[in-house]
């Protein structure tokens, strides 16, 4: 009796280190979709790691926390995977997955603390939402849209029409996005890297704002807004495009044009031509300074 | 009018600023768009209010008292005794640009939609997002205030209030978020 009670205890004492493990469950999903199909998926704490292959199935691998379980619904052409996490599930582990998805396909994925990874994937369209995790994208998308309250956002991800919002999170955008770009920020910093724009959209209310672009296709438009924060802007001296700037108490400085101030009362502006003047630049601010350089392309 | 005595000076001005929020009000077609809006796509928990800043909460309840307590202040400093006879709005009003009326009609519009959901705890995740889109606001409506002209402002002033619906209301289906 005794010599049992010592095995049971000792047993007790080999395994509750693994007991976590013990709690988790291991997911091994596997779904055909018909070429061009649309894959969800859906996770809240831990990561989801998002990745691209040559193969027409989609594929889910990883690990789910205690209590948690994987709520499939699959078609021909979608495939839905959400992670069902139970209530009051606040000191359990999150899910730890990795997703393949099929060239040409289309991807939403949303996650609230987890990180999201997106890479080496081509995708017919991307949408990618977080609420504090980490965002981070890179590949090639025919359009896409991502998002994140207070996660940062990191996109290298070459596209035609990229559009990307948070509240706080900071945005870092950089590779072959051009096109069509929209960026939305309230407090985060903006930091884009762009190749040649043909619209480009940012508005931040206090979030530092940073744009470099390799140019303005021909009639490009760019317009930059913030409240209080910085603006710098830099562009190719060839660039061609009547610039307009206009702030009520920033500074601005700019390679091209001359800064006009009104005889009485605050602002200045600026509204030069450029080049043929063939595009439109437009920044605006309340008090945020702006400085426009022309030449380091 | 003028011949009123000041306990009837004071009751017309005590009726006069409880009716100001009331001009405040966007046309019922504005706020039956929002309230449509908010019915279809009802919340899926009871919602968020507990761990939204006490500042906004008292905002929420007390917007028409803070409104007339506004104007109550601007009467006196206009050294206003019976102007108000003479003018159909308050200094305060009748000195504000286009823009700030503007932006007034947005705060309450949306400040009407927001208070429409009913307060319950807001997501840890969400909580400072909210503190920093009313923080954001309030810097948009000032820099309205000193910048009249710019219209741009308008607009983020919109989707500032728009995002912070929008949060609010996510912070309903959400309130079960792990951290």
């Amino acid at each position: 009796m005794h010599s049992s009670l010592r095995h049971l205890l000792a047993a007790v004492a080999l395994l509750a280190p693994m007991a976590p493990a013990l709690a988790q469950s291991t997911v091994d999903e596997h779904h055909l979709l018909s070429s061009g199909g649309r894959v969800d998926i859906s996770n809240v704490a831990g990561s989801v790691r998002v990745r691209g292959w040559d193969r027409d199935d989609v594929q889910l691998t990883g690990t789910l926390g205690e209590g948690q379980r994987l709520d499939v619904q699959s078609s021909a052409n979608r495939v839905q995977l959400k992670v069902v996490y139970p209530q009051n599930s606040r000191n359990s582990r999150g899910a730890v997955l990795e997703l393949r998805v099929p060239r040409g396909s289309e991807l939403q994925a949303a996650t609230v603390s987890a990180t999201l990874d997106v890479a080496d994937v081509d995708l017919r369209r991307l949408q990618a939402s977080t609420v504090s995790g980490g965002l981070t994208v890179n590949g090639q998308a025919g359009e896409s849209d991502l998002g994140s309250v207070s996660g940062a956002i990191r996109s290298q991800l070459r596209t035609a029409r990229l559009e990307l919002h948070s509240v706080s999170g900071e945005i870092k955008a950089s590779g072959g996005s051009g096109g069509e770009v929209a960026v939305n920020s309230v407090s985060g910093a903006v930091s884009l890297d762009l190749s040649a724009v043909q619209r480009l959209e940012v508005e931040t209310v206090s979030g530092n704002l940073g744009v470099r672009s390799a140019g303005l296709q021909p009639g490009g438009r760019i317009s930059l807004q913030t409240v209080s924060a910085p603006v710098t802007l830099t562009l190719p001296a060839r660039t061609s495009a009547q610039l307009k700037v206009s702030t009520f108490s920033g500074d601005i400085h700019s390679d091209a044009g001359e800064v006009e101030r009104p005889r009485h009362g605050p602002g200045s502006s600026l509204d030069t031509r450029i080049g043929n003047g063939d595009g439109d630049i437009s920044i605006n601010t309340h008090s945020g300074g702006v400085r426009v350089n022309l030449g380091t392309h | 009018m003028n011949t009123h005595d000041n306990d009837h000076d004071h009751d017309d001005l005590a009726a006069r600023l409880r009716r100001l929020p009331a001009e405040r009000v966007p046309p019922a077609v504005a706020w039956q768009r929002i309230a449509a809006q908010l019915r279809q796509a009802p919340p899926q928990l009871p919602p968020p209010l507990a761990a939204v800043p006490a500042s906004v909460q008292y905002r929420r309840r007390h917007w028409p008292r803070g409104i007339a307590a506004a104007a109550v202040v601007a009467l006196v400093l206009a050294g206003g005794g019976r102007w108000w006879a003479t003018h159909e709005r308050p200094v305060a009003v009748a000195q504000a640009s286009p823009l700030q009326r503007q932006a007034d009609v947005l705060a309450a519009e949306y400040g009407q939609a927001i208070a429409a959901i009913p307060p319950e705890t807001v997501p840890a995740e969400l909580a400072p997002a909210l503190h920093e889109l009313d923080s954001s606001a309030g810097s948009i409506r000032s820099a309205i205030a000193q910048s009249p002209d710019a219209g741009f402002l308008l607009g983020q002033l919109r989707r500032t209030y728009a995002l912070r619906l929008e949060l609010t209301r996510q912070g309903l289906a959400a309130a079960a978020f792990p951290t």
